[in-house]
């Protein structure tokens, strides 16, 4: 009898076993979503305008590039990078005269050339316009804020006197964003 | 099935990855200008003075007349116009008797000359002053061929051909000329320098 009872005992158990098993369900929705490395300037456009950039007076030096016009002249843009590879770049291209056409006579100069430093993310790229195309690449990192353009070391091929009309020129500032992987701030 | 999904995902990373290299890169620029005017600047004449000493023969067949006074030559050195379009003009004023009194008949005074402005154009601004014998009307201008490039040179100016009017005698006393160059626009470019 005893045994009879045990075993119905038992069996009530291994059952209630078999129901837990059967009652328990996992479901699961698998979220993901990517966010692509990106670089956008937000402030993109801004103007050096400098006026007269000849000395004046009769002396030796009259009518000769007047570097304090340029050297210093700062600007300042504003973007962001996401991605931690993010690159800066700057192209400085010459100041030219586009009123005067052709070779300017021996003497005189149609071209100044000047260096362009942009810094963003306490990092400075810098390029000069004695050469064509843009300066060194360099890291950037995810950032956001000011880009930071300076003009400095203007100067003329000969130190000649300057053709009048008007000279115009572009300093280019690229960010790049490259592919990042992720990963820690710079 | 797992597997096949990992193994996709990575490609779609590279793939808008690629994306975002080419399509995000971001320009700003800087616009940089500036102007340079108009200017012609004369360097300092050399000498700034000419003294032709006594203009009159002090003995012989012409004794009282002008005398052969030599060729003068004034140097201004690196003048320059830094546009195209510039000219070089000449103002002479005869040498005149510094005082008021009246001319007596077969005398003068006044001594004319000619003054050539060169090595600016392709010809020089010549002129030729013509003061009367009472020293009326003594200035004489010229204005010279275009400078059709900005130019940086010596501007020269000759002097000659001293002369007094019809050959007088020349009144005693000090005489004084002038002769003014200036360097500006030709006639075609406006405003004056």
């Amino acid at each position: 009898m005893r045994l009879v009872i045990s075993l119905f005992a038992s069996g009530l158990l291994i059952l209630s076993a078999d129901r837990a098993v059967a009652q328990s369900a996992t479901g699961i929705v698998e979220i993901d979503g990517s966010v692509a490395d990106r670089c956008l300037f937000t402030t993109p456009s801004e103007t050096i305008s400098v006026g007269e950039l000849a000395l004046g007076g009769t002396g030796t030096q009259a009518g000769r590039l007047d570097v304090a016009k340029l050297n210093g002249q700062t600007r300042t843009l504003a973007g962001w990078c996401n991605g931690t590879a993010a690159t800066i770049s700057v192209e400085a291209m010459p100041l030219i005269n586009r009123s005067f056409q052709g070779a300017p006579p021996t003497g005189f100069e149609t071209r100044i050339n000047y260096n362009a430093d942009a810094l963003a993310n306490r990092v400075t790229a810098s390029d000069t316009s004695t050469t064509a195309g843009a300066g060194t690449t360099i890291p950037v990192g995810l950032f956001t804020g000011d880009v930071v353009v300076t003009v400095s070391g203007s100067s003329t091929a000969t130190g000649g006197l300057l053709v009048a009309g008007v000279y115009t020129s572009k300093i280019i500032v690229t960010l790049t964003p490259n592919v990042s992987f992720g990963g820690g701030s710079k | 099935m797992q597997i096949r999904c990992l193994l996709a995902l990575p490609l779609l990373a590279f793939a808008g990855a690629a994306i975002a290299q080419t399509s995000d890169t971001a320009t700003g620029d800087v616009t940089v200008g500036g102007n340079v005017a108009r200017l012609c600047v004369l360097g300092q004449p050399s000498p700034p003075t000419i003294d032709v000493g006594q203009m009159a023969e002090t003995s012989g067949t012409r004794v009282g007349r002008i005398r052969t006074i030599g060729a003068q030559v004034v140097i201004l050195p690196a003048s320059f116009c830094n546009f195209a379009g510039s000219a070089v003009s000449v103002t002479a004023t005869a040498l005149v008797v510094n005082d008021n009194l009246a001319v007596q008949p077969g005398f003068a005074r006044a001594v004319n000359y000619s003054a050539s402005a060169s090595n600016w154009a392709g010809s020089p601004t010549d002129v030729t002053t013509a003061a009367t014998a009472s020293g009326a009307t003594p200035s004489a201008t010229s204005t010279g061929a275009s400078q059709p490039l900005p130019k940086i040179a010596d501007v020269r100016l000759d002097l000659i051909n001293f002369s007094a009017p019809g050959d007088a005698l020349l009144v005693a006393g000090s005489y004084s000329g002038l002769v003014t160059v200036t360097l500006g626009p030709d006639a075609s470019s406006g405003d004056v320098q």
